[in-house]
């Protein structure tokens, strides 16, 4: 059964995408380690780092297009499931600073200190453990996606109303976070991170890791989506974008099916932003601002919704996109992004990717239409046959 | 009384006495209503006499403010939910076709199927010999067994409607639903549609709500007449033509 | 010119709470009963004492020609203070004060300023005035100069806080009995803020011989506030209890309060009662002051989001970009304040009135462009219409900062939006006032637009049935058009107003875009009264939660109650039932 259903996942363009990010995954941090610096197939570590980044952000898309692409839910708050995963990990970090803190405090964070706390939080108990930790990127994020979409779900909050409270939950998150007794850092947030699992975060070997890392498990989460995109459920889903109470009157709880897409696709967020937090350095509320949402529905529309690949393509193009006009010129690089989300509504609703199937796929129904069109003149006399008896 | 609690038992679906209102509006007036079981009935009313908010109510869209549903005189429909009513073997079909436009229409039947419809059951699902079989044969009774790996978005309005039904088939339903069935349908489908709803009713209760007078006649069953929100007469076709309520209210003279 | 808000407006709130409190203590001291101006600079408590001193000492000079009480010098009892601790001050200037001499308030103010010295070599109290290197001394009575002195050749007589409220009170019974009306007011009101037995004579004396009415009363409640701290009789001090309990207000409070612990124990009973009154009635005034900080901070709710009301109530658009539409309004009134400034400086307080045309136009005219160019492709596709209006929003906030730079821009209050006045126990700021008044003419004309005018006509006409309006010969694009434009000119003219309470910067529009949104849902989309109660309960009830919980925690905890909300009435306060519409 199970196998069915990762089987069902490995079809053609997939096994390729995944087969590039494998390679990736060997490859940039084999030419970042073992190649001298002067050669010209180097990458530097800061470049290494930078597509790490980017890579964090291509599953952080592909979460998003889960839910939106497939599923018709336009979530404006899957920042926030990313910032989530990405405390939870930066939580992991700071208890690994130990006492290398400014104040030396053994087991308080230097912030907690700074405030006069006297012990730790009850909540911040155990992500010393890296088992631990990691189970929390994937259940803190999915328990707010749980209970969120629980009440969303089952009320039937739909269409805008709903892209309209997931922003105000970002937003409420955002709030909070600042706040200096909620107990993560306010404002700063959590940095100066020292090592992980024993490896300083900062060494090149650690950065290299931590990208395959980031290829892989953007392998293995697209490999996941897949295999619900193409199993019965995936077709559901679709079902349940493009004709919600046909679904319902099918007999289909859609509540369930929504919050279990929702929560899945939290999850990959959480893993996005824990991935993300150690090759950056810092995790801050910021990532909550419901600008930052926003941002990764634009590359998700971009490479094209409702496809797999799209979304990675579209976080990366469009994150190369960023780095460059905010490093070359800053002024030009929000009208750029503004000019984006325009250009692609208005002229590339599908997006890269969706685009170029459907010209593949018309042109694959223009020849089906004409045989269908011989095949009709034989099939008709069998139907009135049919009709007759 | 006692005839009422018989009618009651024998019935496939009841509902007595049934009201909603929206905003003032009476939209449902102690609306009673019987189906038996392997009926086949037809539902005739001007616009706003309350036919499709009576399939609402039915199908768990709506919720009545009195009144009582019964689904083979056990089932309180008024506690139940869409999904619930339609794995209790209820089907319905729009007004306006509701397919999965981007499936094709071998997937649509392939997800109406009367199966496990649970979040990890459809994760999981393969499919087997015999539900393949199942949909081969659907696929034959609505006519489109050549178009089956098309687009549901490509096929024409009146096929759009027949795969509908198709689903509804899938569905394995003990009643169906079905809404205006051959509204933009030519002549000619409206008589292939005819025949279909009278092969499904063989095995199944149905109850077509049309305007149609022709196509009911065609169908030759049962009429009820509905008018603000009740219901005005019921009998056969001529019966039913003949009254002058109906004739008031609905056919005009 | 008013405090100015941080991007977190609901944060202010209590900042701003705090300051009016200030301000109002500063009024009651000023003796202003209403429409003083107000300058932040003037705050803190010896900037106060100084201009009362000052104000009283130039009705003295004008009414005291002849000391009129008792007649003992008090030459030798100011020169006393030379040698004197602070309790034997304490009582000099009961000495000083009863010896009812107007001339000895000069020498008084000196002393609470620190301003008054004694030269070493023949321990006589001088006023000193810098002068030089040195000080120039001044006769305390008459005013004279009596020379220079080298700094080290005097010593400072020290003040503390004790005394400054002895000498207060010394002065407030020297004035009661001034022939001007306002000067006896005001030292009765002195009286009242600090009163001491010492003054309770001087104080009976005065109310024997006042016949102004309003006097009278308030040197009733002196009375009464002075015979509590003296040795009088038991019923006497019942009496004051029962008047000062009438008086009501903090000040009140604060004097039942400090005298608690020196009461007869036969007194303890009715002063209770009277603080537990006093207190239930504060407590009412400040449920009066938080409904109103609600309904201000609904009201501005109310204006951001009004025009969405339209463009996502009405037509169903999500625009993203009404947060810039407002900033771009607040920036037309800083551009028209600015050419005013620069070329009619008498017209100043013109220049709102003449900003909101100004605005309405452009906000108006931009957002013609963006349905014209944008929205009216993506009609139907809501979540395309969002993710094309965020796009829009970021544009023109990058053009805004492009032109006028990321900073905040200053917008000046016109005299009539700044100053306050007291109703009851709570203080009203002009510009809040105005603001609230303001929205509320927004919401009636715009009501009136939509019910009445052909052009709501045909609005509600193509909202309900574009295809029969259509047919109508109704020209559906441009009714589109022309409503997406009003939503726009009015969030436009909400900048104009916004512009007077916040800070003006490309990223105004940013922090009202998901309270806007937030009010037009929890309202009922479609219903322009659905705004306006979203707006003032969500206003008043942030205002109720933030003293318990604080304002972040408070914004928090409302934005959870609206999605909760959401959930429980998916459509809204006001939305309208229908049958089910289909698929």
């Amino acid at each position: 059964m199970i196998s069915g259903f990762v089987f069902r996942a490995l079809e053609g363009k997939i096994v390729v995408a995944i087969a590039i990010l494998l390679v990736i995954a060997i490859l940039v941090p084999a030419l970042n380690l073992l190649t001298p610096p002067d050669s010209a197939l180097h990458i530097p570590t800061y470049a290494v780092s930078l597509f790490g980044k980017y890579l964090c952000y291509a599953l952080l898309a592909l979460a998003l297009d889960l839910v939106w692409g497939y599923c018709g839910i336009l979530s404006l708050g899957h920042g926030a499931f990313f910032a989530l995963g990405g405390y939870a990990m930066g939580m992991y970090l700071m208890r690994q600073i130990g006492s290398r803190g400014v104040y030396g405090n053994p087991v308080l964070p230097d912030f907690m200190v700074f405030l006069n706390w006297k012990e730790l939080p009850w909540f911040w108990h155990g992500f010393d453990w890296f088992v631990f930790a990691m189970a929390m990127v994937l259940v803190v994020p999915g328990l707010l996606a749980f209970i969120f979409g629980w009440f969303a779900f089952r009320s039937r909050v739909n269409g805008v109303y709903l892209s309209i409270i997931t922003q105000a939950m970002t937003y409420a998150l955002l709030l909070a976070f600042f706040r200096n007794d909620m107990g993560f850092g306010g404002n700063n947030g959590l940095t100066d991170f020292k090592d992980i699992l024993g490896f300083p975060v900062q060494a090149d070997g650690t950065r290299a890791v931590l990208f395959a890392m980031s290829a892989i498990m953007l392998a293995f989460c697209l490999l996941i989506a897949s295999a619900i995109v193409r199993s019965k459920f995936g077709k559901v889903l679709v079902g349940v974008r493009d004709a919600e109470s046909r679904v319902r009157f099918l007999g289909f709880r859609v509540e369930n099916i929504k919050l279990f897409t929702f929560v899945v696709s939290a999850m990959m967020a959480g893993i996005a932003g824990a991935l993300f937090v150690p090759q950056v350095g810092i995790i801050n509320p910021g990532e909550f601002a419901p600008a930052n949402s926003i941002e990764v529905v634009v590359w998700t529309a971009v490479g094209g919704r409702g496809t797999l690949i799209g979304p990675i393509i579209g976080a990366v193009l469009v994150n190369a996109g960023k780095s460059f006009f905010t490093g070359a010129f800053p002024e030009i690089w929000l009208y750029a992004l503004g000019g984006l989300f325009i250009a692609v509504t208005l002229f590339l609703p599908k997006g890269i990717v969706g685009t170029v199937q459907h010209g593949l796929k018309a042109r694959k129904a223009m020849k089906a239409a004409v045989e269908a069109e011989k095949g009709r003149d034989e099939a008709a006399p069998v139907a009135q046959a049919q009709a007759a008896e | 009384m006692n005839t009422i609690s018989e009618t009651r038992q024998k019935s496939l679906l009841y509902l007595e006495n049934v009201s909603v209102s929206f905003d003032g509006f009476k939209a449902l007036n102690s609306l009673s209503f019987v189906v038996e079981p392997g009926e086949l009935r037809a539902i005739i009313g001007p616009n706003g006499a309350g036919k499709t908010t009576m399939m609402d109510i039915i199908t768990g869209k709506t919720r009545p403010d009195t009144g009582t549903v019964l689904f083979e005189d056990a089932i309180d429909l008024t506690k139940k939910d869409e999904a619930d009513i339609a794995q209790l073997g209820i089907g319905r079909k729009f007004q306006k076709p509701t397919v999965f436009e981007s499936h094709t229409i071998w997937d649509n039947l392939e997800l109406a199927l009367n199966r496990d419809r649970s979040v990890f059951a459809t994760l999981f699902y393969t499919l087997s010999p015999e539900d393949e079989a199942r949909i081969e044969e659907i696929l034959s009774t609505i006519r489109l067994s050549h178009r089956k790996d098309e687009l549901a978005a490509n096929l024409s309005h009146g096929q759009k409607q027949w795969l509908e039904i198709g689903m509804l088939l899938a569905q394995e339903p003990k009643l169906l639903l079905v809404d205006e069935p051959v509204a933009g349908m030519t002549d000619a489908e409206t008589a292939e549609t005819a025949e279909l709803l009278k092969e499904i009713a063989k095995t199944r209760s149905v109850v077509v709500v049309e305007h149609d007078m022709g196509f009911i006649r065609e169908l030759g069953v049962k009429v009820t007449c509905l008018a603000e929100g009740s219901v005005l007469a019921e009998g056969s076709i001529d019966f039913v033509s003949n009254d002058p309520k109906v004739i008031e209210n609905y056919l005009g003279r | 010119m008013g405090p100015r808000s941080d991007p977190l407006p609901a944060l202010n709130e209590v900042g701003e709470r705090e300051l009016r409190r200030r301000r109002q203590s500063f009024f009651r001291s000023q003796g202003f009963r209403r429409g003083g101006t107000f300058r932040p600079a003037d705050r803190g408590e010896i900037m106060t004492l100084k201009s009362l001193l000052q104000a009283f000492l130039a009705c003295l000079i004008l009414s005291f020609a002849a000391p009129s009480f008792a007649q003992s010098d008090p030459k030798p009892l100011i020169d006393a203070l030379a040698k004197a601790d602070f309790n034997e001050a304490e009582k000099l200037l009961g000495q000083i004060a009863a010896s009812g001499d107007a001339r000895v308030v000069p020498a008084l103010n000196a002393f609470a300023e620190g301003d008054l010295y004694f030269r070493k070599s023949d321990n006589l109290v001088f006023i000193a005035k810098t002068a030089g290197s040195g000080f120039e001394l001044i006769d305390p009575l008459t005013g004279a100069s009596a020379g220079q002195a080298a700094k080290n050749a005097v010593t400072k007589i020290k003040v503390n806080n004790n005394l400054r409220r002895v000498i207060r009170s010394a002065m407030g019974g020297l004035t009661l009995l001034s022939a001007d009306r306002a000067v006896r007011l005001q030292a009765a009101d002195a009286v009242l803020r600090s009163p001491s037995p010492e003054n309770l004579d001087l104080v009976e004396a005065a109310l024997a011989k006042e016949t102004d009415k309003e006097v009278k009363a308030r040197m009733e409640e002196a009375r009464a506030v002075s015979v509590l701290s003296s040795d009088r009789s038991i019923d006497e001090k019942r009496g004051a209890i029962e008047t000062i309990k009438n008086l009501g207000g903090r000040n009140s409070l604060g004097i039942l309060n400090s005298v608690s612990g020196s009461i007869d124990a036969g007194l303890k009973g009715d002063l209770d009662a009277a603080i537990a009154a006093i207190e239930s009635e504060q407590q009412l005034w400040d449920m009066a002051q938080n409904v109103w900080y609600g309904l201000s901070l609904g009201s501005v709710l109310l204006l951001a989001a009004i025009g969405l009301a339209i463009t996502f109530g009405v037509m169903g658009i999500i625009n993203m970009a009404h947060g810039e539409m407002v900033m771009l309004g607040a920036y037309s009134t800083f551009v028209v304040q600015d050419v005013i400034r620069d070329n009619a400086p008498n017209l100043f307080d013109w220049s709102l009135a003449i900003a909101l045309p100004v605005a309405f136009l452009v906000t108006g005219a931009v957002g013609l462009v963006i349905e014209r160019g944008v929205i009216r492709f993506l009609y139907g596709r809501p979540l395309e219409t969002l993710l094309a209006t965020w796009g829009v929003s970021l544009i023109l906030q990058q053009t805004i900062r492009s032109i006028f730079g990321p900073t905040n821009q200053e917008v000046g209050n016109p005299s009539w939006m700044s100053g306050s006045f007291p109703v009851g126990g709570m203080t009203i700021t002009w510009n809040r006032m105005w603001i609230i008044l303001f929205s509320m003419s927004i919401f009636v004309a715009l009501l009136v637009l939509l019910k009445k005018s052909a052009f709501g006509l045909n609005m509600r006409a193509v909202t309900q049935n574009r295809r029969m309006a259509s047919s109508m010969g109704i020209k559906t694009p441009w009714v589109d058009a022309f409503t997406f434009a009003l939503g726009s000119g009015i969030a436009g003219i909400a900048g104009v107003a916004l512009s007077q309470i916040d800070n003006v910067s490309p990223n105004l529009g940013q922090s009202y875009i998901i309270d806007s949104f937030m009010v037009v849902v929890f309202g009922g989309v479609g219903n322009l009264w659905g705004t306006l109660v979203g707006a003032l309960s969500l206003g008043v009830l942030n205002k109720f939660l933030e003293p318990s919980v604080g304002a972040v925690l408070g914004k928090i905890l409302v934005l959870v109650l609206i999605i909760l909300f959401i959930q429980k009435r998916p459509r809204g306060l006001f939305a309208l039932k229908g049958r089910a519409v289909e698929a």
